[in-house]
C-alpha cells in the first residue's frame, strides 16, 4: 500500500559553487556549457540526498533556475524579462513582459526532468509554472487582457505537459502559487489549468501556497488535477477543521515544514502536525512534503528539514502499521 | 500648471552596482558582516538617490520611497504596544509578501517612527517631502487580531496610535501627510469606519494638509461620500480603479484629488498627451490646479528605470496638462 509518500514542492537551494558559478555566466565569465555542467552537478548530488534519506517522488530541484515564473519565459518567445522587482524582505525577481503573442519555442523544462530522471528508478515530478501566475508574475505590453495572456499561457504550457509526459514523467505539476490573488478570477484560473492538464495520463498535481484558503476553499474540488499540494504548517494548520466538515476529493499532498524559517522543525513536531493529518485524510491519498519550496533555505537546512521530514513520516508509517 | 505627486514606495534597487548597494548591505547585515547603523548609512544613501531621481525629473511632491519599510504593515504596526510579527501574508492582488502583524493586547503608540527618516529626506529633497502611513483600517484589516476581536475597536485604537505618529511628524516639519486606506477597494462598507478613524488622526494634523488615498482598484461605489470623510485631499487609483471614473466625471469633486491615471503596476508607457487630455477632461469639475498627478499606486512593482520613465510620463503629461488646465 502507498501510503503517507513523501515529496518536495520543486526548488532546493544552490550550492555555493552553483551561486558563484551564475554570478560568474551573468557577467560573462563562464560559459554557458560551463555553468550547465555545475547545473548538472547541483541536480544529480539533490537526486542523491533524495535516494538516500528516502524521499519516494523526487523533484530535480529546479537548479538551473533562477525564478520560476522567469525560467519559463526566458524559453517562451514573445517575452523580455523586465529589471528587478521585490518580492519581499530582500529577495528580487526579474519580471517577464508580455511584448508579442506568445510562443512554445520548443521544450522548457523537459531536457532537465530527462536528465534527473535518468539518474533514479524513483519518479521525478515534472514541474511547470502555471497559467495563471505566469501571468499574473508577468507584466503585459502586449494582450491588454489578463483572460487573453492566461489561455495564450495555458496552451503552450498544455505542450509542454504533453511533451514532459511523453519524456516518461509519471507525475506533472502545475504550480500557481498565485492562485489567490484574485478571488473573481478563480473561475479563470480553473479554465486555465484544465487546458493544461487536458487529455493528461500522469497523476496531475497542483502546488499553491500563501494564501488565504478559506477564500479558495470552494474551488478546491473544482480543480482539474489529481491532487492539491498545500503549504499548511506557515498556516498553523488552520484549515484542517474546514477539510473535516467538506471533505476534499482528491489527494492531498500536505506541507509539515515552513520554509521561510530558519528554525529546524524538530522530528516530533513533524510527526504531530502528520498524526493530525491523518485524523482528516486518508493515508493512501496523504502526501508528506515542505510547505513551499526550499530554494530559500541554506543547503544545510533545507537537508535537515528534509531528514525530519523523512524520519517522521516513517516514523507515522510505523507507528500506523503501514509500512 | 498640474502638480505632480508620487503614491510612496520606490523600487528599493536597481540594475546598476550603486543602485544595488541596498540589496548588498542587507544581505552583509544578515551574514554579520555588518552592523545595523552601517546598514542605515546604506539606506540613507539610496533615499538620496531616490530623492534625488524624484528632484531631478521634477516632481514637485515626493517621498522617501519608503525605502526602510520592511512592508507597508509590520514597519509602523510591529512597533506599537502589544504587536508582534507573524508569518508572510500575500499584500492584496501584487506578488509581494507582509509579514504579518499579531496583536496581542491593547495597541498604543510607543515613540515616533518616521519622523527621523522624514527629517533626513527632507533635508535632502528640493522640494517639499509627503510623510506617508498606512490607514488604521488596512492595518486592522491585515493584521491577526488575537485581542480584540473586534475589527473597529482595534482599528479605532490604532487610528489613535497612527494620530500620535501623524502629531510627531508635523512637530518634525511635515506639512504634508497621506494616509494610505487601499483596503477600501475591497471593503467600500469600512468607508464610515474609515472617516471615524481619521476623524482622530485628524486632530493631530495642525495645519498640514492631509490626504486620503485608496489604491489597488475602485471605489465607485462610495465615491460621493468619500467626498466628506475628514481628509482635504482624496488620491484615487484610476488605472486598476477605472470603474471610479465615471462617477467622478460625473459628480467631481469640491475637494482637490491626486489623480492615478499613470499605471505603476504595468510597463506599458502611456502617451502622456493621452493622459493630460484624460485629466483635462476634469476641468471645471475637479480643482485641477490645486490637485496632483500620479502613478496609480506605490512605484515599487515596477523595475527602477521603468519607474523612473514613468515619472518622467507623468511629469511631460502635466506640463502638457497645464497649458489647458
Amino acid at each position: 500500500m502507498n501510503a503517507l509518500l513523501t515529496t518536495s514542492v520543486g526548488s532546493f537551494p544552490k550550492p555555493e559553487y552553483l551561486t558563484r558559478a551564475r554570478t560568474k555566466a551573468s557577467k560573462g565569465e563562464l560559459s554557458p556549457d560551463g555553468l550547465r555542467t555545475l547545473e548538472e552537478k547541483a541536480t544529480s548530488e539533490w537526486i542523491r540526498f533524495q535516494e538516500e534519506i528516502g524521499i519516494d517522488i523526487l523533484v530535480d530541484g529546479e537548479q538551473y533556475r533562477g525564478d520560476m515564473a522567469t525560467y519559463f519565459a526566458e524559453n517562451i518567445d514573445g517575452t523580455e524579462i523586465s529589471g528587478l522587482v521585490r518580492s519581499y524582505g530582500n529577495r528580487y525577481y526579474k519580471k517577464p513582459i508580455i511584448v508579442d503573442e506568445l510562443r512554445r519555442r520548443g521544450p522548457i523544462s523537459v531536457d532537465w526532468f530527462t536528465f534527473a530522471q535518468a539518474q533514479t528508478k524513483r519518479p521525478v515530478k515534472g514541474m511547470i509554472t502555471g497559467p495563471y501566475t505566469m501571468m499574473d508574475w508577468s507584466f503585459d505590453e502586449y494582450y491588454g487582457s489578463r483572460a487573453d495572456a492566461c489561455f495564450a499561457f495555458a496552451k503552450l504550457l498544455h505542450d509542454e505537459a504533453v511533451a514532459l509526459e511523453a519524456a516518461g514523467a509519471k507525475v506533472v505539476q502545475v504550480d500557481e502559487p498565485a492562485l489567490s490573488t484574485r478571488f473573481d478570477e478563480l473561475p479563470l484560473l480553473v479554465r486555465a489549468v484544465g487546458i493544461v492538464t487536458k487529455g493528461l495520463k500522469a497523476k496531475t498535481v497542483l502546488h499553491t501556497c500563501y494564501g488565504n484558503y478559506n477564500e479558495i476553499f470552494d474551488y478546491f474540488n473544482k480543480l482539474p488535477v489529481d491532487q492539491l499540494d498545500l503549504e499548511m504548517s506557515n498556516s498553523g494548520l488552520d484549515l484542517l477543521d474546514r477539510f473535516k466538515r467538506e471533505p476534499l476529493k482528491k489527494e492531498i499532498a500536505f506541507g509539515v515544514v515552513d520554509v521561510h524559517s530558519h528554525v529546524i522543525e524538530p522530528e516530533s513536531l513533524i510527526r504531530e502536525r502528520i498524526e493530525k493529518a491523518l485524523t482528516i485524510f486518508s493515508p493512501s491519498k496523504l502526501l508528506i512534503d515542505p510547505d513551499c519550496g526550499l530554494k530559500t533555505r541554506s543547503v544545510d537546512e533545507a537537508r535537515i528539514k528534509l531528514r525530519n521530514m523523512v524520519a517522521a513520516a516513517h516514523a507515522v508509517r510505523t507507528a500506523h502499521g503501514l509500512t | 500648471m498640474v502638480r505632480t505627486t508620487v503614491v510612496g514606495t520606490y523600487p528599493r534597487i536597481g540594475e546598476t552596482s550603486e543602485e544595488q548597494a541596498l540589496r548588498r548591505g542587507i544581505a552583509r547585515l544578515d551574514r554579520g558582516e555588518i552592523v545595523e547603523a552601517e546598514l542605515q548609512a546604506i539606506e540613507r544613501d539610496t533615499v538620496r538617490q531616490v530623492l534625488r531621481e524624484q528632484n531631478e525629473i521634477g516632481i514637485d511632491l515626493v517621498t522617501d520611497g519608503q525605502i526602510s519599510w520592511y512592508d507597508s504593515q509590520s514597519h509602523f504596526a510591529g512597533k506599537l504596544v502589544s504587536v508582534e510579527t507573524n508569518g508572510l501574508v500575500r499584500y492584496f492582488d501584487t506578488n509581494t509578501y507582509y509579514r504579518q502583524p499579531v496583536v496581542r493586547g491593547a495597541v498604543a503608540w510607543k515613540g515616533p517612527v518616521l519622523a527621523d527618516d522624514w527629517k533626513f529626506a527632507q533635508a535632502n529633497s528640493k522640494v517639499p517631502v509627503k510623510a506617508v502611513l498606512t490607514g488604521p483600517v488596512t492595518l486592522a484589516s491585515l493584521a491577526l487580531d488575537k485581542h480584540y476581536r473586534s475589527k473597529k475597536a482595534l482599528a479605532l485604537d490604532l487610528a489613535t496610535a497612527v494620530g500620535e505618529e501623524v502629531g510627531s511628524l508635523v512637530q518634525a516639519g511635515a506639512s504634508n501627510v497621506q494616509i494610505d486606506e487601499p483596503i477600501l477597494t475591497r471593503y467600500p462598507g469600512d468607508l464610515t469606519l474609515v472617516s471615524e478613524a481619521l476623524e482622530r488622526i485628524r486632530s493631530h494634523k495642525a495645519r498640514s494638509t492631509l490626504t486620503l488615498f485608496t489604491f489597488f482598484g475602485d471605489v465607485a461605489a462610495i465615491y460621493k461620500d468619500l467626498g466628506d470623510a475628514p481628509a482635504d485631499i482624496l488620491g484615487l487609483d484610476l488605472v486598476q480603479g477605472s470603474a471610479t471614473w465615471p462617477v467622478l466625471a460625473k459628480h467631481g469633486s469640491t475637494k482637490p484629488l491626486v489623480l492615478g491615471l499613470i499605471d505603476a503596476r504595468n510597463t506599458r508607457e502611456e502617451d502622456p498627451a493621452a493622459i493630460a487630455k484624460k485629466a483635462l477632461e476634469l476641468k471645471g469639475a475637479v480643482d485641477l490646479k490645486a490637485s496632483y498627478l500620479s502613478p496609480s499606486n506605490g512605484l515599487e512593482f515596477l523595475p527602477r528605470d521603468r519607474a523612473r520613465r514613468k515619472l518622467q510620463i507623468l511629469r511631460t503629461a502635466a506640463q502638457k496638462a497645464g497649458v489647458g488646465a
